[in-house]
């Protein structure tokens, strides 16, 4: 590593503060933690349960951004997995949850369970109820994802609808 | 998310990634881009690259280390390097160290350390880091006290906002 005072000789402080964050080289990092650690503690202290479900909320949005990026298919990881993690991180019983987005609380329970299929209106419904932080897109590419797993590996359609395939091309490419 | 080339104002949609193997010997190869520190030494460690979606070149570079025990619960940003071409008054593009910042705050509340996010600044930057990226330093400045740099969830939560939505 070249010294801090060999790229000042180059760069404004206020550009390397845009281009560069330096190595802890001070043998203080103890120190250092500590200040962190203080300062963190004093904010805790201070933090409302509005702040906690942000956090909760944020954390939930960013793994199904991530999930949906990611070319793993993870079978626990469905709509209705999100969608109860969702109503739990805001506090809320499903009876409650469901009656806000005027939904049948047995629609719902079907749909967490994974015994019903979601429709447009209730991901339209999330992305109101959500402010849009839970934007429909989002939890229509969930369903999206699990969709195209179940059309890739769906052996018994597959044997069901070749019987409904009179003549198969001449071509195989 | 999004950096921006300074000349023609266009947005450019770029990605964040874990460095590969084969990324430290491209680096190695183009030394004049990451001359300043020796990425070698942070192989095994969490280092992330930049690029543009459509193009290998990296752009810039982040290490974190995720603290994980309960007093402190943050991610830190132990080194964030832009690619030569991009830094100073002559740089190409712009947003590259933003983004790798704000990355590092989406990981903080993806891994539920809830925003929190530090780094060890040098004296001279703290007012550049605090004015830029809105940043806190604790201690309080003139305590004399070593001290570091702090993303709080609400600055956290407003740097992944302005550089990843």
């Amino acid at each position: 590593m070249k010294s801090y005072k060999e790229i000042a000789k180059k760069y404004k402080p206020e550009e390397i503060a845009q281009s560069f964050v330096f190595p802890d080289t001070s043998g203080k990092k103890e120190a250092k933690l500590e200040a962190f650690q203080q300062f963190r503690q004093k904010a805790d202290a201070k933090r409302t349960e509005k702040d906690k479900i942000i956090a909760q909320l944020l954390q939930l949005k960013f793994q199904i951004e991530d999930y949906i990026n990611t070319e793993v298919f993870n079978k626990s990881q469905h709509f209705g997995f999100f969608l109860k993690e969702y109503i739990e991180r805001l506090e809320k019983k499903n009876k409650e949850f469901a009656s806000e987005i005027d939904i049948d609380p047995t629609e719902l329970s079907q749909i967490i369970n994974k015994h019903r299929a979601p429709t447009e209106k209730l991901i339209i419904r999330l992305e109101i109820h959500s402010n849009k932080s839970f934007p429909a897109i989002m939890w229509f590419k969930l369903i999206e994802k699990e969709k195209a797993y179940e059309l890739i590996h769906d052996k018994e359609i597959r044997n069901r609808e070749s019987k409904h395939v009179k003549q198969k091309s001449a071509f195989s490419l | 998310m999004l950096i921006k080339d300074i000349q023609t104002e266009e947005k450019l949609e770029a990605v964040i990634e874990p460095i590969e193997d084969n990324d430290y010997k491209t680096l190695k190869k183009n030394k004049a881009q990451y001359k300043w520190f020796n990425w070698d030494k942070y192989k095994g460690q969490e280092v992330y690259k930049l690029r543009l979606k459509d193009n290998a070149t990296i752009l810039g570079l982040m290490c974190i280390i995720d603290h994980t025990d309960p007093g402190t619960n943050a991610i830190e940003i132990e080194l964030l390097e832009v690619g030569d071409d991009n830094v100073g008054d002559k740089k190409k593009l712009d947003n590259i160290a933003g983004c790798l910042i704000a990355f590092a705050c989406r990981e903080s509340y993806k891994r539920g350390h809830e925003g929190w996010v530090f780094l060890t600044p040098k004296t001279d930057l703290i007012p550049h880091y605090i004015s830029h990226y809105g940043l806190a330093y604790t201690p309080p400045l003139g305590t004399k006290l070593e001290g570091v740099m702090v993303a709080q969830p609400i600055i956290s939560q407003r740097l992944v906002r302005k550089y990843l939505d």
